[in-house]
C-alpha cells in the first residue's frame, strides 16, 4: 500500500514538475481588440521586464513564448497601455483608446504625424468622435470650441451658410482670413460658389461623421510647410479609414426638431397706435394743426396707415395684434441616418460610409438634404509598393433663404406693423397675394417667396484621392498623390407673378438657372526618411505641390412665363440674362521638414517651403516661407526622475514665415472688361489698375508653449504664448474716385495679434463612475499698427472700419448721449478733439457735430470650450459649453427701423416704450416724432454688448449591456438624447448674439444683425448600433 | 533571401523619375491669364476697341446712380419736397430728402464715383481717337459722343456738388476736378484739388459746342448734334446766358425735325407700351432693355399698381395732394397721377423698364421762351407761342400774354418730377422748402471716402 501511495506521490509530483518545466516553455495566445470589439494590429506584447516582445497580427492576433503565469505589457500608439497577469493559455484583451491627450498621434501634412509629446509646434487636434453625430452640417461649425484659439461664429441660422473661423485672431484686412482647408491631402474648395443670397459654404459638402480626426496647425512651424497659404492657419482633416479584423458595421439613426433660440417681443398694435399717434401729434403741434382736422399727420396715420395696412380691421378693433414672428419661425424636423462598415485583412482595409440627412429650417422656405457615400481603400501590392484611393461623392440640396437685406427674408417681417393680419380677410390668402391689394403690409409680405417661390442649390461633390507609396530603402520611402475636388452645383429660382413686388422683373414670372463647376487638381509627391536609433530619431520629408483650380459659371435669367405652372427658362419669352465666365489659379511648391530628435529629450525641427502663385506679379511671384521649432522633455532628465507627480514636462518654441495668398484671384493685372454693354451692343470699360509687384502678406509668428501631465497624466494641459505680426498686408487700397477707380490691391500696412492659449484635461473620476473635464481657453489681442491713412470701412452703414491701434473692423461712429430731459432730443457727444488734444466731451443733438469715435469692437478677447465627460455602467453624459466674451455687436441694421422713434411705419421694439413723453423724463430713448429723425442716425446707441455663453451641446446616452446583446449578435446599442443651443446666457437684445448678417459680410464687417436668423435649439434622439 | 539594392530600387525610382519629369514644366503653369478681362495694355489697339469703349462710356453713364436715374431722384428729393412725402428706407436718400445729409451719404458717393468712372471711360475713348480711320466722319462722332458725356457729367457733377453759378464768385468757388485724361497707374497728379466752377462751366461749354459740332444729326439711340446742342441751352440757361440758351434751343428746335408727340400720356411706358423704344420727342434717353440697365425714378417712383400692368417700383415717393392743386382745370398732366393706397404716385415711371428720359423737346420750347423772354428776343418764335406750343399739347387754353413766372410755372409743370427740381429752384433763386436757394444743406457732400483718400480736396460748407 505504502509503495502504491509513494509511487502515486512521486507520479504526482513528477506530473507537477513536469508541468511546471512544461509551463515554462509554454507559449501564451491571445486577441487585442479595442473597446468596440475591432482587432487591433501592431500592438506591442512584451513580457514585463522584458525586452523582446511580439507584435498582433492582422486579426490582432499574438503568440508570445515563455509568457505563461507573468506579467503582460500591451500598448499601442492612440490607446491606454494595460498589464495582464498571463494566467490563461488564451486571452483576449480590450484596449481602450487613450484619452489622454499626450500620446496621441497628430496628423501634420504631407504624409507625417507625430505622437503629441514629441510636437514642438502648436497643432490642436480635435477627434472625429468628439464631433460625432452633432446636428451642424459642416465641420467647421462643428469645431467651434473644440480647440484653443480656433474662433467659430455660425453667422446665421440659415442652414448651410458661411460660417467664420477665426485660428488665433484675424491676420489681413482686405484678403481671405479663413484657414486653409486640406481634406485627406487635399486643398479644397471652401469658398462660397453660390449666386444667391449670402455666402455659402462648401464644406456642408463633407460627412462630418467620415472624419476621424480634425488639426488645426496654429503656429508658423507647423503651418509653414503650406507656406504662402497658412497665415490663418491650415485645418487637415483626415478621414477614417479601414483596420484589419473583424467587419465593423455601425448604424446611427436620429430624429428630432429645431426651434429658433429666442423671440424677441415687439410693440403690439395697442402699443404701436400709442407711439405712432404721439409721433404724428408732435408734427401736428409742429404745424399748428388740431389732431382732429381731416388734413393732420393724425388723421393720415390712422386712416392711411392703420386702418389701410389692417385692411380696416384695426378702427373696428384696435386690441387685435399679430406678431409677425408666429408667421415665420416654425418647428423644422431633423432626420438622420448614418451607416458605417469598417474591417479588412492585413492587405486590403475598407471603409465605407453612407449618410442621409434632412433638415428643415427654422425659419419658413429653408430645407437642407445631403446624402453623401465614401469609400476609402488600402492595398499593400507587395512588399515594397502600398497604394490606395479614398472617394467621397456627395449631394447637398438646399432650398435657400434670401440674404438678410432683402425684403423677401422672412425675418423682416418683424418690421411689419403688428395689426395687419396674416391672411387678408377678402381673400382668405396671405396678405399681399393678388388679387387682393398687393401694396399690403407696409412692405412686401415675405411669406409670399415662400408660397410663390422657390431658390435651391443643389451641389454634387466628389472628393477623391489615390496614392502610391513605396519603399526604396530602409527608412526611404516616396508617396505620390493624385487629389481631386470636384464641385459641380446647379441653382434655380423660380418667382411666380405673386412676387413681384419684391421681384420686380417677375410681372408674369423670372426665372433664374446657375451653373458653377469647380475643378481643383491636386498632386502632392515626397520622399520620406526615418531613421531611430537608441538616442537619436530623425525623420524628414522632401516633395513638392501643384494645385490647379479652374472654376467655370455659367447662368441663364427669364421672364414673362405663359403662366405660373410654367416653370423651366424653356417657356421664358423673354430671355433676360445669360452668362458664362471662368476663372483659375494655380499654385507650385517645394517644401521640406526635417524633425531631430536625442534621447527623447531635445527635440528640434525646421521646415520651409517655395511657393509659386498665379495670384501675384511677375515680379514678386516665388516666397520663401521657413520655419523653426525646438522642444525640451524635462521630465526625462534626471533632475525631475524623483518628482513623482510631475509625469510630464515639456518647454517648446517656434518662430516662422507663412503667407495669406487669398485675395482672389489676377488682383495684381491691369484690366480692361468686357461687360459694358449698351441697348444690346458690346462694350469695355477699364476694370482694374495694374500692380507687377504684388505678393502675398506675410505673417511671422513666434509661439512658446509648456506641455505637462500631472499625476501619472490624468491632468495634462498646454500652454501657449504667442506673436504673430502681420506685414505687406494686401490692402484693397482706396484712391480717389476721380480716376475712375475705386481702389488698388497694394502690400500695405501691418498688423498683429498675440495672445494666451490653455487647455485643460482632466480625469475628476475614474473608477465606476468616470468624470473628465476638458477646457480651452484663448485669449487674443489684435490691433491694427500701420495702414498708412487708408480708409477702410465695412458693414451696416460702413460703421466697421479698420483703424491704427485697433482691432480690425472695430465699430466707429458717434458716441450716444442719451436724451435731453428737457426737450427729447438725441443727444450725442462732440469728441472734437481740443487743441490739448483731449476730447469735447460737451453733447450736441446736431448730428453734424459729432465726431466718429472707436465705440466698440466685434472680435471677442476671450473663447473658450468646457466640457464635462461623465460615465456611470451604461450611463453617458456630455455637457459642453462655449462662449465668447468682450465683444459688441451692431444693431443698427434692424434698430434704425424698428427702433428709430416713428421715423418709418415699421414695428418697434417694446423697449421704444420708455420713451420721453415730458420735460423732465429722464430716458435713453428720444422722443417720437413721425417720419423726423430724432436719434435714429448711426451711433453707439446701436452698439451693444455680444457676449455669451451657450449651452453648445448636452447628450445623454445608455449603452446596453453587453452579454444580452451577444445574443442578437450585437456588439453595442446605444440610445442617446441629445440637446444644441438649449440655453444661453447674454445680454444681447435681439435674436441671438452669435451673428453676422450676410448681407454686409466682409474680412472687416462682423458683428451686424440685420434681421439675421437666429441658431436653431434643436432636441435630437437617436440610436446607435453595433453589429 | 535578401533582395538586391537595385530590385528595391528600380522601380519606384523609374516612377519617381517620370513624375519629375512630367513635372518639370510645371513653372510655366503659372503663367494664366483672366478670361472676362483682357490686359489693359491691348484694349485699345484698332477702331473696333475705341468703338466698345465708347459704348462702355454709354454703359457707363446709364449706371443708376448717374443717369440711371439718381441724379434726378436727389434733385426730386432734396428740392421738391412741398410736393413729394418720401417713406423709403434707404438712408442716403432720406437724409436728402430732410436735407439732413452727412459726408458718408452713400447716394453722393455713388454719383461722384460713377460720374468719375464714365468720365475715365470718355478719357479712354478720347485718348485714343487716332485708331479711327475709317472714316472722318466717324471720328468726329466718336470724339462728340465721347465729349457730349464727359461734359453732361461734368454739368451734373457741378450743379449737385457745387456752388450754384451767382452764388458768390465762380472763379474763385471750387467747383469739381476736372480731369480730362485716362488714368492708367496712380501718380501724385492723380490726386486732384478742385477746378473752379467757373472752369468747369468752361470746360463743360467747350466740349458741348465742339461736340454739337461734330455730332451727327442722326445717330439712332446715341447722342446726337441735337443732345449736344439741347444739353447746352440748359447749361446756358444755367449760367444764366440766355441769348445763348434761346439759340442753342432754337438751333434743337428748328434743326431736328422733331415735333412734339400729340399726346402727352404716350410719352412714358416705353416699354410696356411702346417696345421699349424712345418716343420721337425724346432728345436724349438712356435705354433699358430686359438685360441691361436700371430706371431708378421707376424705383423709387414707381410702384405695383394693378391698373397698369407690368407697372412696379418701392411706392417711396407719394405725390403730395398739394402738387394736384397746382395744375389748371383740364390739364393733362393733372390726370397723370394714379391714387393708389390713399396716396397719389405720378404715372410718369411706372414701367421698370421705361427708358430714362434726359431731355425731351418740350424742354427746348421753355427753354427757348425763358431766354427770349428773358433776353426781350423772338429766336425761333414768340415765348407765348412757345408756351401755348406746350399748353395746347395738354388740352389747355392758349394764353395771350405771358410772364416770366408763366414761363418756369409751365417748365415746372412739364417737367414734374423728371429730376429737375434742385437745379431749377438755384437758378431760379428759389427757396426749398424753408431754406433759401444758396443754402450749404442743398448742395452734395463731397463724399467723405473722397475728402479721406485725397487731401487736396476741400469740403463744401457746413459739412
Amino acid at each position: 500500500m505504502l509503495m502504491i501511495r509513494k509511487s502515486i506521490l512521486s507520479v504526482l509530483l513528477l506530473c507537477v514538475s513536469m508541468l511546471s518545466a512544461l509551463a515554462q516553455v509554454k507559449s501564451v495566445t491571445g486577441k487585442v481588440t479595442d473597446d468596440s470589439g475591432a482587432p487591433l494590429t501592431a500592438v506591442t506584447v512584451l513580457i514585463k521586464g522584458e525586452k523582446s516582445g511580439v507584435n498582433t497580427d492582422a486579426t490582432g492576433s499574438f503568440v508570445i513564448s515563455n509568457a505563461s503565469g507573468k506579467t503582460l505589457v500591451f500598448s499601442a500608439v492612440g490607446f491606454e497601455t494595460r498589464e495582464v497577469l498571463a494566467n490563461l493559455a488564451s486571452l483576449q484583451i480590450s484596449l481602450k483608446t487613450d484619452t489622454k491627450s499626450l500620446s496621441e498621434v497628430v496628423v501634420t501634412g504631407f504624409g507625417g504625424s507625430q505622437i503629441k509629446r514629441d510636437l514642438t509646434g502648436n497643432i490642436a487636434r480635435v477627434r472625429g468622435k468628439d464631433i460625432e453625430y452633432m446636428p451642424t452640417p459642416s465641420v467647421d461649425q462643428a469645431l467651434q470650441g473644440k480647440a484653443a484659439g480656433v474662433f467659430v461664429n455660425a453667422q446665421s441660422g440659415k442652414l448651410g451658410q458661411a460660417v467664420t473661423v477665426r485660428v488665433r485672431g484675424n491676420s489681413s484686412i482686405s484678403a481671405n482670413s479663413q484657414p486653409l482647408y486640406v481634406l485627406d491631402g487635399v486643398p479644397i474648395t471652401a469658398n462660397d460658389q453660390s449666386s444667391y443670397g449670402g455666402d455659402m459654404n462648401p464644406l456642408t459638402d463633407i460627412n462630418p461623421n467620415d472624419i476621424e480626426s480634425i488639426e488645426v496647425l496654429k503656429d508658423a512651424s507647423a503651418g509653414a510647410i503650406y507656406g504662402s497659404r497658412a497665415a490663418n492657419g491650415v485645418i487637415l482633416i483626415t478621414t477614417k479609414r479601414g483596420k484589419a479584423g473583424k467587419t465593423n458595421v455601425t448604424f446611427n439613426v436620429q430624429s428630432g426638431y429645431a426651434e429658433a433660440s429666442k423671440r424677441i417681443r415687439m410693440l403690439n398694435s395697442k402699443e404701436y397706435a400709442e407711439l405712432i399717434l404721439e409721433g404724428a401729434a408732435y408734427r401736428d403741434k409742429l404745424d399748428g394743426t388740431p389732431v382732429t382736422d381731416p388734413s393732420s399727420w393724425t388723421a393720415y396715420v390712422k386712416n392711411d396707415v392703420m386702418d389701410y395696412f389692417s385692411y380696416g380691421e384695426w378702427s373696428k378693433d384696435p386690441n387685435k395684434s399679430y406678431d409677425w414672428q408666429d408667421e415665420v419661425f416654425q418647428r423644422g424636423p431633423y432626420r438622420q441616418a448614418d451607416l458605417q462598415i469598417r474591417g479588412g485583412t492585413e492587405r486590403t482595409k475598407f471603409f465605407t460610409s453612407f449618410q442621409h440627412l434632412d433638415q428643415t429650417g427654422t425659419i419658413i422656405g429653408n430645407n437642407l438634404q445631403r446624402s453623401t457615400g465614401r469609400m476609402n481603400l488600402d492595398q499593400k501590392a507587395n512588399d515594397w509598393l502600398d497604394l490606395g484611393v479614398s472617394m467621397s461623392l456627395s449631394r447637398t440640396y438646399n432650398r435657400r433663404l434670401p440674404d438678410d437685406n432683402a425684403f423677401s427674408n422672412p425675418l423682416q417681417a418683424i418690421a411689419l406693423m403688428p395689426m395687419t393680419p396674416f391672411k387678408d380677410p377678402n381673400t382668405g390668402l396671405a396678405s399681399g397675394t393678388p388679387p387682393g391689394d398687393v401694396n399690403i403690409p407696409l412692405y412686401y409680405n415675405p411669406v409670399l417667396s415662400v408660397n410663390y417661390g422657390m431658390y435651391t442649390q443643389d451641389v454634387y461633390r466628389t472628393f477623391g484621392n489615390s496614392y502610391l507609396k513605396a519603399k526604396i530603402l530602409p527608412g526611404l520611402n516616396f508617396q505620390t498623390e493624385f487629389g481631386v475636388d470636384y464641385l459641380s452645383q446647379n441653382e434655380e429660382g423660380f418667382f411666380r407673378s405673386e412676387t413681384v413686388r419684391n421681384q420686380t422683373t417677375a410681372v408674369r414670372g423670372s426665372g433664374t438657372n446657375t451653373g458653377s463647376f469647380i475643378t481643383n487638381y491636386n498632386t502632392n509627391s515626397y520622399f520620406t526618411y526615418n531613421k531611430t536609433t537608441d538616442i537619436h530619431n530623425f525623420n524628414a520629408t522632401l516633395g513638392m505641390q501643384y494645385q490647379q483650380s479652374q472654376a467655370k459659371y455659367n447662368s441663364t435669367a427669364g421672364t414673362d412665363f405663359p403662366s405660373n405652372s410654367y416653370q423651366k427658362i424653356a417657356s421664358a419669352a423673354t430671355k433676360s440674362g445669360g452668362s458664362s465666365s471662368q476663372t483659375d489659379f494655380r499654385f507650385l511648391s517645394y517644401f521640406l521638414r526635417a524633425n531631430y530628435s536625442l534621447m527623447d529629450k531635445y527635440i528640434i525641427a525646421a521646415s520651409g517651403r517655395i511657393d509659386a502663385s498665379s495670384r501675384f506679379g511677375k515680379s514678386a511671384r516665388q516666397g520663401f516661407f521657413p520655419a523653426l521649432s525646438a522642444g525640451w522633455i524635462l521630465t526625462n532628465e534626471k533632475f525631475l526622475a524623483n518628482v513623482k507627480y510631475l509625469s510630464f514636462l515639456k518647454l517648446r518654441a517656434s518662430y516662422g514665415i507663412v503667407g495669406n495668398a487669398e485675395i482672389g484671384n489676377f488682383p495684381q493685372l491691369g484690366l480692361f472688361s468686357g461687360d459694358a454693354g449698351y441697348a444690346g451692343n458690346a462694350g469695355q470699360r477699364p476694370s482694374q489698375l495694374p500692380n507687377d509687384s504684388l505678393r502675398w502678406e506675410t505673417t511671422a509668428q513666434a509661439d512658446f508653449g509648456i506641455d505637462f501631465g500631472i499625476f501619472n497624466n490624468r491632468i495634462t494641459g498646454e500652454i501657449d504664448y504667442y506673436q504673430k505680426n502681420t506685414t505687406g498686408l494686401l490692402l484693397n487700397v482706396n484712391i480717389p474716385a476721380t480716376t475712375g477707380f475705386g481702389s488698388i490691391f497694394k502690400n500695405v500696412g501691418k498688423l498683429e495679434n498675440s495672445g494666451f492659449e490653455f487647455v485643460l484635461n482632466t480625469q475628476n473620476l475614474v473608477g465606476k463612475f468616470k468624470w473628465s473635464t476638458n477646457i480651452n481657453l484663448a485669449l487674443n489681442k489684435g490691433k491694427v499698427t500701420d495702414i498708412q491713412g487708408q480708409i477702410i470701412e465695412g458693414g451696416v452703414s460702413s460703421m466697421n472700419r479698420v483703424e491704427e491701434g485697433y482691432n480690425v473692423g472695430v465699430f466707429f461712429t458717434p458716441e450716444f448721449a442719451g436724451v435731453d430731459p428737457a426737450n427729447g432730443n438725441a443727444l450725442f457727444y462732440k469728441n472734437t478733439k481740443k487743441a490739448d488734444g483731449t476730447l469735447d466731451r460737451a453733447t450736441t443733438s446736431v448730428y453734424s457735430e459729432a465726431q466718429r469715435v472707436v465705440v466698440g469692437d466685434p472680435n471677442p478677447d476671450l473663447i473658450f470650450g468646457f466640457t464635462n465627460n461623465f460615465s456611470y455602467k451604461g450611463i453617458d453624459l456630455s455637457v459642453f459649453f462655449n462662449g465668447i466674451q468682450g465683444n459688441q455687436n451692431n444693431i443698427y441694421g434692424m434698430g434704425r427701423y424698428s427702433s428709430a422713434s416713428m421715423l418709418y411705419e415699421d414695428n418697434n421694439t417694446a423697449d421704444q416704450l420708455r420713451r420721453w413723453q415730458k420735460p423732465g423724463d429722464v430716458t435713453d430713448i428720444p422722443q417720437v416724432r413721425l417720419y423726423r429723425v430724432n436719434g435714429s442716425q448711426a451711433s453707439s446707441r446701436y452698439i451693444v454688448d455680444g457676449a455669451y455663453i451657450r449651452l453648445r451641446t448636452v447628450s445623454i446616452g445608455y449603452t446596453f449591456d453587453n452579454k444580452l446583446l451577444s445574443k442578437y449578435k450585437m456588439d453595442k446599442v446605444r440610445i442617446y438624447v441629445s440637446g444644441q443651443n438649449l440655453m444661453t446666457f447674454t445680454k444681447y437684445p435681439y435674436w441671438d448674439p452669435e451673428v453676422n448678417a450676410d448681407s454686409f459680410d466682409s474680412n472687416i464687417a462682423k458683428g451686424n444683425d440685420f434681421y439675421t436668423p437666429p441658431q436653431p435649439k434643436t432636441i435630437l434622439f437617436g440610436i446607435n448600433v453595433s453589429l | 533571401m535578401k533582395k538586391s539594392f537595385y530590385t528595391y530600387l528600380s522601380k519606384p525610382a523609374v516612377a519617381a523619375l517620370f513624375l519629375g519629369l512630367i513635372l518639370s514644366g510645371c513653372e510655366k503653369r503659372l503663367d494664366i491669364t483672366p478670361y472676362q478681362t483682357i490686359a489693359a495694355d491691348k484694349a485699345l489697339l484698332s477702331e473696333g476697341d475705341v468703338d466698345v469703349t465708347l459704348i462702355g462710356a454709354y454703359d457707363g453713364a446709364q449706371n443708376a446712380a448717374t443717369y440711371g436715374g439718381d441724379i434726378m431722384v436727389l434733385n426730386e428729393l432734396i428740392g421738391n419736397t412741398a410736393n413729394i412725402n418720401f417713406t423709403g428706407t434707404f438712408a442716403g436718400l432720406s437724409d436728402a430728402y430732410q436735407t439732413q445729409m452727412v459726408s458718408n451719404n452713400s447716394f453722393a458717393a455713388g454719383t461722384w464715383s460713377s460720374a468719375y468712372n464714365t468720365i475715365n471711360r470718355c478719357n479712354n475713348v478720347l485718348s485714343a481717337l487716332d485708331k479711327v480711320t475709317s472714316s472722318a466722319a466717324r471720328k468726329s462722332s466718336v470724339e462728340g459722343q465721347a465729349l457730349f458725356l464727359r461734359a453732361s457729367m461734368y454739368f451734373e457733377l457741378v450743379r449737385l456738388f457745387a456752388k450754384t453759378v451767382g452764388d458768390g464768385d465762380a472763379s474763385t468757388n471750387p467747383g469739381v476736378p476736372l480731369i480730362l485724361k485716362p488714368t492708367s497707374g496712380i501718380t501724385a497728379a492723380d490726386y486732384p484739388s478742385r477746378s473752379s466752377v467757373k472752369a468747369v462751366y468752361d470746360q463743360v461749354v467747350a466740349d458741348l459746342t465742339k461736340a454739337e459740332s461734330l455730332l451727327p444729326a442722326t445717330n439712332t439711340i446715341y447722342a446726337t448734334k441735337w443732345a449736344a446742342g439741347a444739353q447746352l441751352s440748359r447749361v446756358y440757361l444755367q449760367l444764366k446766358n440766355y441769348a445763348e440758351a434761346a439759340n442753342a434751343a432754337n438751333r434743337v428746335i428748328q434743326g431736328s425735325g422733331k415735333t412734339l408727340n400729340t399726346d402727352f400720356s404716350k410719352l412714358w411706358f416705353t416699354f410696356i407700351n411702346n417696345g421699349g423704344a424712345s418716343p420721337a420727342e425724346y432728345i436724349f434717353s438712356m435705354v433699358v432693355t430686359a438685360q441691361d440697365g436700371t430706371n431708378s425714378l421707376n424705383t423709387y417712383f414707381g410702384r405695383q399698381i394693378p391698373s397698369f400692368p407690368g407697372s412696379n417700383g418701392r411706392s417711396d415717393c407719394k405725390i403730395k395732394p398739394a402738387h394736384l392743386a397746382l395744375y389748371e382745370t383740364g390739364d393733362v398732366r393733372r390726370n397723370f397721377f394714379v391714387v393708389s393706397g390713399g396716396n397719389n404716385y405720378s404715372q410718369k415711371h411706372l414701367d421698370p423698364r421705361g427708358n430714362v428720359p434726359i431731355i425731351r423737346l418740350s424742354e427746348m420750347y421753355l427753354t427757348r421762351a425763358e431766354g427770349n423772354f428773358r433776353n426781350g428776343t423772338t429766336v425761333g418764335a414768340r415765348p407765348l407761342d412757345d408756351i401755348n406750343v406746350i399748353r395746347r399739347r395738354v388740352g389747355l387754353p392758349v394764353r395771350t400774354s405771358v410772364t416770366i413766372d408763366n414761363i418756369t410755372n409751365e417748365r415746372y409743370l412739364e417737367l414734374a418730377f423728371e429730376g429737375h427740381n434742385l437745379n431749377e429752384a438755384r437758378r431760379l433763386q428759389k427757396n426749398v422748402g424753408s431754406l433759401p436757394w444758396n443754402s450749404g444743406k442743398l448742395i452734395l457732400p463731397i463724399p467723405q471716402r473722397e475728402m479721406d483718400v485725397n487731401k487736396n480736396l476741400v469740403q463744401n460748407q457746413g459739412y
